[in-house]
């Protein structure tokens, strides 16, 4: 039977910090720790990269265009504001 | 007119009633703004509604703004304003669900993996159109997001801004918005997460 993960203090904490900073500062030399963990964790790994792909697909959501019309009506109403 | 004047002189031309700065301001921001609305509303109408607001608004309070702030803080401030009126108008926000947890001020254990094993996401290579099958699971994932954790995820991992910015457009505290970023990343990863696996 595959050994399941067990969720340790450490994952913890790193899911709190990815929550809170994704792989931000994850270069500097307080989140060694954290570093280390993630190479041996590949839960935490997976959770990081899921993070990190939920706002890379919001990010990369194409931008609308501002309908012409409303620029027309936009104009007209603050002719009648002033 | 020059298109490379400054944000501050088209605002000082405008404040003196020059319509064409004014237009040239508009003319600028206009994406801007209509992007984020939409980005905030997650519907056309609703954001051409929002649009309209907030350029009215500028012109009727330009004489406030004392360009003590950036001109887009103040105007991202104008949007989300904008936006709650309306949300306040129609009670929009019966679809959103609380994802106020009721186990965080306990033990903060409310933000755990909530599985053992976490299944790895599929790719999303850089360069990958987002189909429209995928833009309506990001639309309708992120209008279950309640509002006020909807817009500052928006505001600082979509625009961009800062959590110092961010807490200023919506007067908020600094750990207020990066708590509220917090928990609306994990809620949209939990509700992306079906599909991202399967
Ligand atoms: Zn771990």
């Amino acid at each position: 039977m595959k050994r399941i993960h067990k969720h340790s203090a450490l994952c913890r904490e790193v899911a709190r910090h990815i929550q809170n900073q994704l792989d931000a500062e994850l270069l500097s030399p307080a989140c060694r720790e954290i570093r280390k963990h993630l190479r041996r964790c590949p839960t935490c790994t997976a959770y990081l990269d899921s993070l990190k792909k939920t706002v890379l697909l919001y990010r990369r959501y194409p931008d609308p265009h501002v309908p012409a019309i409303m620029r027309e009506k936009l104009f007209a109403i603050l002719k009648t504001t002033t | 007119m020059a298109t490379h004047l400054s944000d501050e002189e088209l605002i000082k031309r405008a404040k003196k009633g020059d319509e064409r700065a004014f237009t040239q301001l508009v003319r600028r921001y206009e994406s801007l703004v209509y992007s984020f609305a939409f980005k905030v509303c997650r519907n056309e109408e609703k954001a051409s509604e929002t649009w309209q607001d907030t350029f009215v608004n500028v012109f009727r309070k330009l004489h406030q703004f004392d360009g003590r702030s950036k001109f887009t803080t103040w105007l991202y401030s104008i949007v989300t304003n904008s936006c709650r009126m309306k949300r306040r108008q129609r009670k929009l926000d019966k679809a959103s669900v609380s994802i106020e947890s009721p186990t965080e001020s306990h033990d903060g254990s409310d933000d755990d993996p909530s599985v053992l094993t976490i299944p790895p996401w599929k790719d999303t290579p850089l360069d990958a159109v987002i189909d429209k099958e995928l833009r309506t699971l990001l639309d309708e994932a992120i209008q279950r997001l309640p509002y006020d954790y909807r817009v500052v995820f928006v505001l600082r991992d979509v625009e961009g801004m800062s959590a110092e910015e961010t807490g200023k457009i919506l007067k908020l505290s600094v750990p207020a918005v990066k708590s509220r970023l917090r928990r609306a990343r994990v809620f949209l990863r939990e509700q992306l997460n079906p599909y991202m696996t399967a």
